[in-house]
């Protein structure tokens, strides 16, 4: 495994996505977010592609970060980039960050009164997330970490994805996540009994 | 082999740690490179209320690394067994 230097990153500048809804995007993320619209692009398609002519805009969602959407001037929806109701259609989505469970729960009084539906608030091992859907279907989550990661978290995560890559690079032996509790298991055991 | 549960030394997973050593049939040690064990010479059970784990920590309780077998796991109760019990 090579180890590189980090790369100079400072965070997200935008995540970008394909829109159909130009005017219910707006509305829903500048009108009833309240998250500024701080860039617009309006271009000619170019490139390689036989790219449609084009808005590229942006959101303004905290800290320099920024949610940015394309709208296709005429070119037609594509299957693939149809919403659906699938768990690993959700697992693309957005994350934003709020610094206080209070604030958490002002976004959620927030979203309620804007009469958004709310999907779920969940507490996970270090965040705790509320849940919701923009006008396309695209999945959004307001996440607040309740503690940095700690050097534990981050041996511990390394510990984990070591197992699961075992397993995954032997064919047929990643079958739940039970087989990667026992690898993990098993090597700790082998680490304290050596020790 | 004994039931063996790790636990990362985390505050999140604390209560499979405390509702352990409340247990006087269950071995507790640690913490060892950042894990605590819990083992036993018969089965390791856990009630998700007893631990007051909201469901997406309770999915995820055995984290930490196993060493067993799991029998149960549902909304409610994790019982895990040695290998070959």
């Amino acid at each position: 495994m090579n180890i590189i230097d980090r790369m100079p990153l400072a965070g997200v500048h935008h995540t970008a996505r394909p829109t159909w809804k130009l005017a219910e995007t707006v509305h829903f993320y500048r009108d009833m977010l309240g998250l500024p619209l701080v860039h617009a692009i309006s271009a000619r398609g170019w490139g390689p592609d036989d790219h449609a002519d084009f808005l590229h805009f942006f959101f303004d969602s905290g800290n320099g970060s920024t949610i940015a959407f394309f709208y296709y001037i005429g070119a037609p929806e594509p299957d693939f980039a149809m919403a659906r109701e699938d768990y690993r259609y959700r697992a693309t989505h957005t994350a934003w960050r709020v610094e206080s469970f209070e604030k958490l729960m002002e976004c959620r009084r927030r979203v309620e009164a804007a009469g958004i539906s709310l999907r779920y608030q969940i507490r996970h091992e270090v965040i705790e997330s509320i849940y919701f859907n923009d006008p396309n279907g695209y999945p959004i989550e307001i996440a607040w970490q309740a503690r940095p990661f700690s050097d534990l978290d981050i041996a511990d995560a390394s510990r984990t994805l070591d197992a699961a890559i075992q397993l995954y690079e032997e064919p047929g032996a990643l079958t739940c996540i039970d087989d990667v509790w026992r690898v993990k298991g098993e090597q700790l055991q082998r680490e304290m009994e050596a020790a | 082999m004994m039931p063996t549960v790790f636990v990362l030394n985390v505050e999140e997973f604390r209560p499979l740690v405390e509702n352990a050593l409340a247990r006087t049939d269950y071995e507790v040690t640690g913490p060892a490179g950042g894990y605590w064990r819990i083992q036993s010479n018969g089965e390791i059970a856990f009630s998700r209320k007893e631990l007051g784990f909201k469901p997406a920590v309770w999915n995820g309780a055995l984290t930490g690394g196993l060493v067993g077998e799991v029998v149960q796991f549902d909304k409610e109760t994790l019982r895990i067994v040695g290998d070959g019990q």
